[in-house]
């Protein structure tokens, strides 16, 4: 493997690369209210400017470090990952969580994302009954703490 | 005399039934979820964050107060005896705690972690009662230029301490910085990086990045595990506690000494009112001060109960240190009080002199429960509690990260009936995934949000009192003794590094 491969597969680039993104995207914005300093007044780009600055920065040393220490000597996150794809289930059920929280109600969807969070979490579809019971619990807890004993009012089916 | 008085309300209020529930169910919490490896008091206070809108202030802050001191106390137990610290803080413990569990003195290790987070407690909330009003008569000296140059030096000190990358704490600084400009400009009424949505104009609310920094995030880190239980239930049978052994000598106390009790407490205070410091830094400095000055420092790493009393006494002491800065100048001094600045904020409540002054009604019944927290309900917990507590802690996986889930978003949705701050609460919550893999220190971007538009408020306004010299931070003296102090901290924590402990 070359080089500009490793380079390239190397996920601690990730982070870096998107927040050089962003921040162009962010000063471009802020370029783009006024000038940072008018008529001898700073205005409301002047902060923005700044930190963008400093983040290009502090940027670039970190894809410094990046370039000078390879993947296997950096020693990344100590955390073991048995499963590389659990999060991102997770932010997908949670966002399916989300939306149907707004256009269905409380009940059903809590039901059905603790079900699923409780497979992808546990050892998945053993135990289905002991889950199915726990899902129906936590519900249920979700809504008395909210519900009733903190007058949230949550959405229902037919209530937004 | 108003002030005794002042105190004395403090302590009457606790008295009140509900308030003595919420004192005694937020240390219940706080215990478990310190105990809990992957858990935090941190995580629990930002999930009874939405909460808090619903509830009593006093209640609120007391419950927030107990859950602190429980947290800071409880992660000895597993640190002592499956060697796994429940909280960051308790690492030092976990290296004198678990050599005495193997050689079958676990309980005792327990007893001595006990007495000392009772005595570092205790002192520093008694420390607080006295300083904090000290400490507002000082915030009242502090002009604009000095107001810069502090939150300047808390955001140098919050990312200098992080230790590991200091060019990663000032990116995730800076991405609370820019996650804050969103909104209306802090001087003139000029919306900023709306990007034409109508929805962004209201800014980024605290609730969905503090929710999603850390209980979202949480969530996806141990996503990537597939382990039924956070304790093996192996290691909760193999490491029976008989509560008649908890209950250290009266010689091995007597042989640590008052005087080491106290200058632990000192050293935790002290280093709790730094900004960013927090609990695990405040036992480290306390176990090195205490290994360096011991007539045995060859026993420390194999199973001292110095070493224990030292670590556990300053990480509660610095509970009390931790809301100086917090309540003068709204300047968390760590990660658990910035979510407890939250609280305040978002129950109208704005930290600084002024509420010093007015407010010390709202805040002794807190101080209090601190103090009550520490020198009656941890030694009693530990006793009662501590042998059954390694049960306890070994819970189903699914079900207790199933049931944060649920608590974290339709928390966020309870707080601001906004379905948008739950998505926003999601989309931090990746973002700090991202960040916490790639070991960005998160609790920058927290320190960063809340401190950035008072530090370009105060940037702005010298600026313009100045005519736009940038000399007047370095003329106005307040200003200049922070400038100062921020260079003799990034002396001596970058450029001066501290040598790495040889034992370790």
């Amino acid at each position: 493997m070359t080089l500009r491969e490793t380079r390239i597969g190397d996920g601690r680039l990730l982070v870096p690369v998107f927040l050089l993104i962003a921040t162009t995207i962010y000063l471009i914005d802020a370029i783009q209210l006024a000038p940072p300093i008018q008529n001898g007044v700073l205005t409301a780009s002047f902060f923005p400017v700044v930190i963008s600055t400093i983040m290009y920065v502090a940027l670039l040393c970190v894809l410094w470090d990046i370039a000078r220490v390879p993947k296997e000597a950096a020693g990344s996150s100590t955390e073991k990952v048995d499963q590389p794809l659990g999060p991102l289930w997770i932010t997908l059920l949670t966002g399916a969580y989300i939306f149907t929280f707004s256009t269905i109600g409380y009940f059903l969807p809590t039901f059905f994302y603790v079900f699923l969070m409780t497979i992808l979490f546990g050892k998945g579809l053993e135990g289905l009954l002991f889950k199915a019971a726990a899902s129906l619990i936590i519900t249920a807890a979700g809504f008395l703490l909210f519900g009733l004993a903190f007058q949230v009012r949550l959405p229902t089916l037919w209530s937004m | 005399m108003d002030f005794l008085l002042a105190i004395l309300n403090g302590f009457a209020a606790l008295a009140q039934p509900d308030i003595l529930l919420y004192m005694v169910a937020g240390f219940l919490v706080g215990m478990f979820f310190g105990a809990v490896p992957g858990l935090t008091s941190v995580l629990a206070i930002a999930l009874l964050l939405p909460l808090t809108y619903s509830l009593d202030i006093t209640a609120a802050l007391v419950a927030c107060a107990s859950i602190f001191m429980a947290g800071m106390c409880s992660g000895s137990i597993t640190a002592t005896t499956i060697n796994i610290p429940g909280a960051p803080s308790s690492m030092m413990t976990a290296l004198e705690g678990y050599p005495m569990q193997q050689r079958g003195e676990g309980a005792k290790a327990l007893g001595h972690a006990a007495i000392a987070s009772m005595i570092g407690g205790s002192v520093g909330a008694l420390a607080l009662m006295f300083v904090a009003p000290l400490s507002a008569e000082v915030a009242l000296l502090v002009r604009t230029p000095g107001k810069f140059s502090l939150i300047f030096f808390a955001l140098v000190v919050i990312i200098i301490s992080q230790q590991k990358s200091i060019s990663k704490g000032v990116i995730t600084t800076t991405i609370g910085l820019m996650v804050a400009t969103i909104g209306i400009d802090v001087m003139q009424p000029v919306a900023r990086f709306t990007f034409g949505t109508g929805i962004l104009v209201q800014g980024i609310d605290m609730m969905s990045l503090i929710i999603g920094a850390f209980a979202i995030s949480e969530l996806l880190i141990q996503a990537n595990r597939r382990l039924n239980r956070t304790v093996d239930l192996d290691q909760v049978d193999a490491s029976p506690i008989r509560r008649r052994d908890f209950i250290p000598p009266l010689s091995e106390i007597r042989e640590i000494g008052a005087y080491r009790y106290l200058k632990a407490a000192v050293i935790g205070y002290v280093i709790g009112i730094l900004p960013g410091a927090g609990g695990s830094m405040a036992a480290f400095v306390s176990y090195s001060e205490a290994m360096r000055s011991s007539k045995h420092p060859e026993r420390y790493g194999k199973g001292t109960p110095e070493g224990i009393a030292a670590a556990e006494s300053a990480n509660n002491s610095m509970c009390g240190g931790a809301f100086v800065p917090m309540l003068a100048f709204g300047i968390p001094g760590d990660p658990t009080t910035a979510i407890i600045l939250g609280v305040l904020i978002i129950n109208g409540l704005q930290p600084g002199p002024q509420f010093m002054e007015n407010q010390l009604e709202l805040l002794f019944p807190m101080f209090a429960s601190l103090f009550i927290s520490a020198l009656i309900l941890v030694p009693l917990s530990f006793y009662l509690l501590g042998p059954y507590f390694l049960r306890m802690v070994s819970v189903r996986r699914d079900v207790l990260y199933s049931s944060i889930a649920v608590v974290a978003l339709v928390g966020a949705y309870a707080a601001t009936f906004s379905i948008f701050q739950m998505v926003m609460a999601l989309i931090f919550g990746v973002v700090a995934y991202f960040l916490r893999r790639q070991q960005y220190p998160t609790i920058c971007l927290l320190l960063g949000f809340y401190l950035g538009p008072s530090l370009e408020k105060y940037c702005r306004r010298s600026l313009q009192i100045s005519d736009g010299s940038p000399m007047i931070f370095l003329t106005s003296l307040d200003s200049l003794f922070f400038l100062a102090l921020t260079a003799v901290f990034f002396y001596f924590l970058v450029i001066r590094k501290p040598k790495p402990n040889p034992q370790s």
